[in-house]
């Protein structure tokens, strides 16, 4: 044929050197960089106090990381979708305190698993809420949620309460102190490891099926890469960016009622001011701020290392004030990494 | 050439109207393409070309007037879905591709869309769409491997990225493939393979519907050529035997010259206004040398990948050579740092005029006074805005920049005046020697005109301009000398008053194969 011999030249491939090479199995693998974090840290703490490899650190740090994982999954979401979301917090702890008050007060002998299908089901409405104010105001999510964030805030302490309170239903605090692990350390300590990690894995396949195994998973991509082709290639984006925002408000108050669970308390100043770390954490597992990119297993690797790095240095004689300086250093070397591989990979 | 022909039209629009509040953008079209056949929508910027496309793809809805696509008439509501299902693929210059998606994604995504009419709630069907991605990147000529097809487009470079878009088309079995401007980007070389994949598709009975401002171009294709003036078609003809000064007059109601617009000489002098001496960077070209005369302008041509555009950067200071020398009227100049050069007076309209030049939220003042803010400093250093007002209704002026005034937005002007804006800008630096890379990309007949005077009058001035381009007869019109650059050499310079075209193409190495290829 004769256009074959043109074949060459019109797909040809960006040539590898050494640092796109790094580039591109960076941008294939997404999970690299944070895991890469994730040895080095956990090498160097367990060089200098080899106390740290212990189950007990393992459980401990994979325990912690549940609320903050289910608030970056649904941050993963609205990330790829092109948005941002700050409100998630709020909408958690609007959810986990009004929900455990609602229950305790009506009917504390509820099972479990209504209880979190309220959870979910309250989460999803007021994430649904931000994502139809977008899409009515044409403002940009971070206002926004910004907005939202402060309103739902508002109104739990304004409307529904204000006093921590610990005679939570019993299902809940029976459901936080499942073990699916337990054992007695060498110094005498018990060691648990609690079943609703598995709340966590579970919503976190489910995320990952939604968003490489659906149209809709395809959608949301394509509304953070280019809007304006998606919508004109027919995909709906009002219709995904209600669905982002009511995805991750559902992951925030499933993470809420997990949140009353494991602390036995329900408390509304819980959980305030984690926004940022959590956006961090996505960060660091590959999401961009600019949209159209990230995935569940990077997000994950980023969760473990901010919850590994807020739970270990104190092991290894870090003071404790240090340890927002070292998530900044790692956010700050995330922000450069990245900005690297962008530039390294799309660059020929 | 197979043409598969039915009595029945796979379009039809019907007195087809379109209003925007007062502006009356369509005044009654009537369309009608037919399976397999090469249409041309030629038409200055603002003629409706672009509504008409719009509307036909479904993303805007007629205020009168009716589209029928195989006989069923089209949704009142704008409905993207209902013209993709109908067969419709639109190709815009952006691609319509979405950048951080794969390959197989881009081409195979739509279909799946289509099937499930919008809903989005249901599984993604990847062995199906990674197949049908394989079958049609195949039939453009891509390659077919799971490599290829997994990588995701914003990598590949703009030629491919053309290929994938069209891919689509084949993958959703199109009856209809709308083109706006899709050689732009591309050089000679990639323009033929081009035509020769659309040559394909019409043989499989699709027909191509062309938005176009390069006519040669569209003589190349062949067809019928459709011009459209105020929102109305004023011309159907064969655009094979069609006299291309008898089309730019139907499309912009004037007489359009074709001949040379350079009439003067580059003036004698002692100390030439830009001399080039051995510049070279890794990489992209080596050992070029050049004198640039007062009042010379020089055309520099050659394939994508032939070194021009970084010899542009370079000459403009913004990607510093490695080795040679550049002097100015007889001064050395640093071609480290893009702003010395600026401050020596070599100015460079970039190719890009909306990712590297204009400011389009900004206004026509802001965007021409901000490379002489120091000049309209006035007391403790604060710009008097009224001075820039004043600079930027002179250049207005001289330009013919058509906008209401000079603090409208540069985003509401047309393709043109948002080019004149531009070069406006750099005018007012008073530079001794311009460097316009690609001046009339993407800018139609009457602008190109205007674009093309204010040039030669330049240059009367005495001021030295390069002009890089691939666009042949716009360098056989304007320049003294064009060079053509291979392998990052200057491999022959011709002189622009004897040239033809065939002889530049030649030299260029990219020969416009306008054979046919087998099906």
């Amino acid at each position: 044929m004769s256009d074959t011999d043109l074949q060459p030249a019109i797909a040809d491939r960006p040539s590898l050197s050494p640092g796109k090479r790094i580039a591109d199995w960076i941008l294939a693998n997404p999970a690299g960089f944070p895991l890469a974090l994730l040895a080095l840290t956990c090498l160097v703490v367990g060089a200098i106090n080899p106390d740290f490899w212990q189950l007990a650190n393992l459980f401990d740090v994979l325990r912690a990381s549940v609320v903050e994982g289910l608030f970056a999954l649904g941050v993963l979401v609205v990330l790829a979708a092109g948005g941002l979301d700050v409100s998630f917090s709020a909408i958690a702890a609007l959810v986990m305190y009004t929900v455990t008050l609602i229950v305790s007060t009506l009917v504390p002998g509820l099972g479990i698993l209504p209880i979190l299908l309220a959870g979910l089901a309250g989460g999803a409405l007021l994430g649904a809420l931000n994502g139809v104010l977008i899409n009515l105001l044409k403002a940009p999510a971070l206002i926004v949620t910004i907005a939202t964030q402060y309103a739902f805030r508002g109104f739990l302490l304004t409307f529904v309460g204000t006093a921590l309170f610990m005679n939570i239903p019993a299902s809940m605090t029976a459901f936080g102190q499942i073990a699916l692990f337990s054992q007695v350390s060498a110094d005498g300590l018990r060691v648990q490891f609690p079943a609703y990690f598995l709340i966590f894995v579970l919503a976190a396949i489910v995320t990952w099926a939604l968003l490489n195994h659906t149209l809709l998973g395809r959608a949301v991509y394509a509304c953070g890469g280019k809007p304006e082709i998606a919508a004109r290639l027919g995909f709906n984006i009002a219709r995904v960016r209600v669905f982002v925002f009511a995805w991750a408000g559902m992951l925030a108050g499933l993470a809420g009622i997990l949140h009353v669970t494991s602390n036995r308390l329900a408390n509304p100043f819980d959980l305030a001011g984690t926004e940022l770390a959590v956006i961090a954490a996505v960060v660091l597992g590959g999401a961009r701020v600019t949209g159209g990119k990230g995935t569940v297993g990077g997000t994950i690797a980023g969760v473990l290392l901010i919850t590994l790095v807020d739970n270990v240095l104190i092991q290894v004689g870090i003071p404790s004030t240090w340890r927002t300086a070292v998530v900044g250093a790692f956010i700050l070397l995330a922000g450069m990494f990245y900005a690297w591989v962008d530039r390294t990979a799309v660059g020929r | 050439m197979t043409q598969t022909d039915t009595d029945a039209p796979f379009l039809e629009t019907r007195a087809l109207h379109k209003r925007y509040g007062g502006v009356h953008a369509l005044r009654g079209v009537d369309l009608t393409i037919r399976r397999g056949r090469f249409y041309h929508l030629l038409g200055e910027n603002g003629c409706g070309k672009s509504t008409l496309i719009k509307i036909i793809s479904g993303a805007q809805s007629p205020s009168e007037g009716r589209v029928q696509i195989e006989g069923v008439e089209q949704p009142a509501t704008p409905d993207p879905i209902a013209a993709l299902a109908a067969g419709i693929e639109t190709v815009y210059q952006d691609l319509s591709l979405l950048p951080n998606l794969s390959v197989e994604e881009n081409i195979g995504l739509t279909s799946q869309l289509v099937a499930s009419g919008g809903r989005l709630a249901v599984r993604l069907r990847r062995g199906e769409m990674r197949a049908l991605a394989a079958r049609a990147a195949a039939e453009v000529g891509l390659p077919s491997d799971p490599a290829f097809l997994r990588t995701h487009v914003d990598r590949l470079p703009i030629a491919t990225r053309q290929l994938i878009s069209i891919a689509r088309a084949v993958a959703a079995e199109a009856g209809l493939v709308i083109m706006d401007e899709p050689t732009t980007a591309l050089t000679r070389r990639e323009i033929a393979h081009l035509i020769g994949v659309i040559r394909k598709l019409q043989a499989r009975g699709t027909a191509l519907l062309f938005v176009t401002h390069k006519l040669d171009e569209a003589k190349e294709i062949g067809g019928t050529g459709i011009v459209m003036r105020d929102g109305q078609f004023v011309a159907e003809l064969d655009i094979e035997t069609a006299d291309l000064a008898e089309v730019g007059e139907l499309m912009t109601n004037r007489r359009i010259d074709q001949a040379r617009y350079r009439a003067a000489s580059p003036a004698a002098a002692e100390v030439a206004r830009l001399s080039v001496d051995g510049l070279s960077r890794a990489g992209s070209y080596r050992d070029i040398s050049f004198d640039l005369a007062p009042g010379e302008i020089l055309g520099i041509t050659g394939l994508l990948d032939s070194g021009r555009n970084p010899l542009a950067l370079g000459l403009a200071g913004l990607a510093p050579p490695d080795a040679g020398q550049v002097r100015l009227d007889g001064r050395t100049v640093d071609l480290s740092d893009p702003s010395t050069g600026m401050d020596r007076g070599i100015a460079y309209v970039p190719e890009d005029r909306l990712e590297e030049g204009l400011f389009l939220d900004k206004s026509i003042t802001d965007n021409i006074a901000m490379t002489v803010f120091d000049r309209l400093r006035g007391a403790l250093g604060i710009v008097s805005m009224d001075r820039a007002r004043i600079l930027a209704r002179e250049v207005a002026d001289d330009l013919k920049i058509v906008a209401e005034d000079v603090d409208a937005p540069v985003g509401s002007l047309s393709g043109g005046n948002q080019q004149r804006v531009l070069i406006g800008r750099w005018l007012a630096t008073k530079p001794r020697v311009l460097i316009l890379h690609g001046p009339t990309v993407g800018v139609d007949v009457g602008s190109k005109d205007t674009i093309f005077r204010i040039i030669q009058r330049q240059a009367e001035a005495g001021m030295g301009v390069i002009i890089v381009s691939d666009d042949i007869p716009e360098l056989i019109q304007n320049c003294d000398r064009i060079a053509v650059m291979r392998d990052g050499r200057i491999v022959e310079t011709f002189d622009g008053a004897r040239v033809d075209a065939g002889q530049l193409y030649a030299a260029i190495g990219g020969i416009l194969e306008t054979a046919e290829t087998a099906p």
